[in-house]
């Protein structure tokens, strides 16, 4: 047993269609700059009037920063609540609309599938879809996340797959 | 790669260089946006599946991320000091997969490449093209730490705006008028 994880949530704890709140995050101009100056250094990312004149219109924080930021999020509403074991990855990742100097983003995270790896018995996972907006409820990032999570017991035959 | 998108050749590997990963950086990284025990506890690390600290995938691909862009800055001042007009490189709609494969432990060296694997031009934004990037990130050893499959547009050099467009955006710069067409059409 893993004493770090022992007492949280697992693997046959949790359902689809369960949906997590994530909360929100308020984008400031710092942030912006500082996270663009050490990961996405573009223009448009670290000086307004570059911003202004790109496709962004304004400044905009880096996709990524807006992904890392929904990552915080979920990891503090979810991810440190159950015995997550580590992501797998992403896929169908789609930065929608610019995310603002003042934006504040939130959302959900919507349990969409649950299933036992094929090699690792203890091992289950679980897919994620995020859905990400805006304070004027436009969305700015959807995608879909694959983590790892425990099983309590992986000697417990598979049911209902 | 900022050269414009006519000059951008399918297949060619585009090297962004590499990165060593420190423990602080890991850590530091994990406590903003990604505090598991494993990205930020070196001794409760140990209990993970990984058996020690590892880096968040997010880390390695924001790092991926700036290797890209300090490789665009390059090509653009290669091509400058070519006497040569380099391309445009625009924001990127989104990311269609990404497979994180072995972790990034402290000290690990990783390795960037880039290749383009398809071009066409936007449906949606006149005189802009996308651009399907693939990235494959590769530690000191070998193995694939991850594998991205990435969109990024890219501004047409030999693009010509039809004759409605331009005529439309003429009319947006008359006084008055001008200003309810543009937000009517959303051209500025």
């Amino acid at each position: 047993m893993n004493p770090v994880t022992a007492q949280r949530r697992h693997y046959e704890d949790l359902a689809v269609g369960e949906v997590i709140d994530l909360g929100t995050t308020r984008v400031s101009k710092e942030m912006i700059i500082s996270f663009a100056r050490e990961f996405d250094p573009f223009p448009f990312h670290l000086d307004e009037a570059a911003a202004k004149a790109s496709l962004l219109g304004g400044l905009a924080s880096s996709g990524w920063q807006t992904a890392a930021l929904t990552l915080r999020m979920l990891g503090d509403s979810f991810l440190n609540k159950i015995a997550s074991m580590g992501g797998l990855g992403f896929s169908d990742l789609k930065w929608k609309k610019p995310v603002m100097v003042g934006d504040s983003i939130g959302g959900t995270a919507t349990i969409a599938a649950l299933r036992r790896s094929h090699h690792h018995p203890e091992r289950g996972i679980v897919t994620i879809d995020l859905d990400i907006r805006n304070q004027r409820g436009e969305p700015v990032m959807t995608m879909q996340l694959a983590n790892l999570v425990e099983l309590r017991d992986p000697s417990a035959p598979e049911v209902g797959q | 790669m900022t050269r414009w998108y006519e000059d951008i050749e399918i297949g060619e590997p585009f090297p962004l260089g590499s990165h060593s990963f420190t423990e602080a950086e890991i850590v530091r990284f994990g406590q903003l946006y990604d505090p598991q025990y494993f990205h930020v506890d070196p001794e409760a690390a140990r209990y993970s599946q990984f058996g020690g600290l590892v880096a968040s995938g997010w880390h390695t691909v924001s790092i991926g991320h700036r290797r890209m862009v300090d490789a665009l800055f390059a090509e653009e001042d290669r091509l400058r000091a070519l006497g040569k007009e380099p391309g445009v490189s625009g924001p990127s709609p989104g990311v269609n997969k990404m497979s994180f494969k072995v972790p990034v432990r402290p000290g690990d060296t990783v390795t960037y490449t880039l290749t383009v694997t398809g071009k066409r031009a936007s449906n949606s934004i006149p005189g802009w093209g996308l651009l399907f990037n693939n990235i494959e990130a590769v530690n000191q050893r070998g193995e694939t730490v991850y594998h991205a499959e990435l969109v990024g547009f890219s501004k047409l050099r030999d693009y010509k705006m039809p004759l409605k467009l331009r005529l439309l955006l003429a009319l947006t710069r008359l006084p008055v008028m001008g200003k309810v067409l543009a937000s009517r059409t959303g051209l500025t």
